[in-house]
C-alpha cells in the first residue's frame, strides 16, 4: 500500500513514459501546425507575387506608346493570367494534389473571352467534372489560353461575330478537351509560325499529348486528349 | 463611385488605380496600413474601400473592415489570397475578390458593385471572381440565389 501523494517506482516509471509519449505527440502536432502554416504562407506569397508580375506587365503596357508593343505586353500578360487562374483555385479546394478541370475551364473562358471585350462572341460550355493532377494545371492553362486566344483572334477577325464551344468529356481513360469555333477557318496559305504555335507544340509534348486541328466546316476544331491515369 | 485603395504593395495599388479610373470611378486615395486607412476612410468617406487583408501593420485588414463599417459606414471589398480564412460574416464587408485577380475580373466586380451601391439592388448575379457576403447579397435582393454564379 502506497502513502497518498507518493508514487511507487514502477508507477512513476509508467507515468514518466506516458508523459514522454504525450510530450512527443505534442511536439509532432506543433511541428505539423507550423509546417501547415508555412505552406499557407508560401501559397499566399506565390499568389501575391503572381499578382505583382501581372500588374507590372499591365503597367508597362499602359506606358507603351507603340500599339504593337502594347499588344505584345498584353499578350504576355494574358499568358501569365492563365497561370494566375491556376493558382487562384489552388489550396482552396479539398485536395491540393488535383484540380477541377471544369471549374478551371469556366474561369479561363470568363477571363479570356470576357477580357477580350468581344461581346459578339457567344460561348457554350459542355464540361464534365473531372480532376487532373496539379502538376498539369499550369501547362494546361497556357495551352487552353493559346487555343482560346487563337479562336478569337483568327476565327473572328475584324469584328466578325460567332460562337465558340468548349467541351471537356471523358472518353475511356482519357479526357478530351475541345475548342471549336464557327469562324473563318484554318488559313490556306502557309504563314510563319508565331510564338503561339511554338508554345502550343511544346506544351502538348510536355503534357504527353498532341493538338489536333481540324476543319469544323465552318471554323476550326482544336482537340487535346489527356490521359486520366486513375484520377477521379 | 469614390474608391479608397488599402493595399501595401504599391505596384498593385498603382494598377488598381488605373482599373478604378477605367471603369469610370474615382480613386480618392491610397493607404498601406490600417492606421492610415482608418484616418483616410473617416476623412474621405469613400463609397467603397478595396482592402487587402495583409497590410504593412500585419494581417489587420479584417478588423479594419469592421471598424470602417461601424465607425464611418464605409463598405469594404476584401482582396485576398486566402478567401477561406475570412470570417463567415465577412466582418461587415460586402464581398471578396480572390487574388490573383485578373484585370477583367476586378473591373467586372467594380462595375457590378458601383450599380449595387448606387441602386441598393443587384443587377443580377455577381460576376465570376467576386464572392458576395451573405448579408449584402440578401440586402441587394439576391437572397434566394446562389452567391457565386
Amino acid at each position: 500500500m502506497t502513502t497518498p501523494g507518493f508514487l511507487s517506482p514502477p508507477t512513476r516509471r509508467r507515468a514518466a513514459s506516458r508523459e514522454g509519449e504525450g510530450a512527443g505527440r505534442e511536439d509532432l502536432e506543433r511541428a505539423l501546425a507550423e509546417k501547415t502554416a508555412l505552406l499557407h504562407e508560401i501559397d499566399h506569397r506565390v499568389k501575391n507575387n503572381l499578382q505583382l508580375v501581372s500588374s507590372l506587365l499591365l503597367l508597362q503596357a499602359r506606358h507603351a506608346a507603340d500599339p504593337v508593343v502594347r499588344q505584345a505586353l498584353r499578350a504576355a500578360q494574358a499568358r501569365i493570367n492563365a497561370v494566375a487562374i491556376v493558382h487562384r483555385r489552388l489550396f482552396q479546394g479539398e485536395d491540393p494534389e488535383c484540380f477541377d478541370v471544369a471549374a478551371f475551364l469556366r474561369d479561363m473562358v470568363e477571363d479570356v473571352i470576357g477580357g477580350s471585350g468581344r461581346t459578339d462572341i457567344r460561348v457554350t460550355l459542355d464540361l464534365e467534372r473531372t480532376d487532373l493532377p496539379t502538376a498539369q494545371a499550369a501547362p494546361l492553362a497556357l495551352l487552353i489560353s493559346e487555343l482560346l486566344g487563337n479562336a478569337i483572334l483568327h476565327g473572328f477577325p475584324d469584328g466578325r461575330e460567332g460562337a465558340i464551344t468548349v467541351t471537356a468529356a471523358r472518353e475511356g481513360d482519357q479526357l478530351r478537351i475541345e475548342i471549336a469555333d464557327n469562324g473563318v477557318g484554318v488559313p490556306t496559305t502557309g504563314s510563319t509560325p508565331g510564338i503561339g504555335q511554338t508554345i502550343v507544340k511544346h506544351l502538348c509534348s510536355q503534357l504527353h499529348t498532341d493538338c489536333q486541328v481540324a476543319d469544323a466546316g465552318p471554323g476550326v476544331r482544336a482537340t487535346v486528349r489527356l490521359p486520366l491515369d486513375g484520377v477521379r | 463611385m469614390n474608391v479608397l485603395i488599402v493595399e501595401d504593395e504599391i505596384l498593385l495599388a498603382m494598377e488598381l488605380s488605373f482599373l478604378i479610373e477605367e471603369v469610370g470611378c474615382v480613386d480618392v486615395g491610397h493607404a498601406m496600413s490600417s492606421t492610415d486607412a482608418l484616418a483616410m476612410a473617416a476623412d474621405l468617406r469613400p463609397d467603397l474601400a478595396l482592402v487587402d487583408v495583409h497590410l504593412q501593420d500585419g494581417p489587420t485588414g479584417i478588423d479594419l473592415a469592421r471598424h470602417i463599417a461601424s465607425d464611418c459606414g464605409v463598405v469594404a471589398l476584401f482582396m485576398t489570397a486566402n478567401v477561406k480564412r475570412l470570417p463567415a460574416d465577412f466582418a461587415g464587408a460586402c464581398g471578396v475578390v480572390g487574388k490573383p485577380y485578373s484585370e477583367h475580373g476586378m473591373k467586372a466586380a467594380l462595375r457590378y458593385l458601383d450599380i449595387c451601391l448606387r441602386d441598393g439592388r443587384a443587377p443580377g448575379l455577381a460576376p465570376a471572381g467576386l464572392q458576395l457576403a451573405p448579408a449584402w447579397a440578401e440586402r441587394w435582393g439576391l437572397g434566394d440565389l446562389p452567391r457565386i454564379a
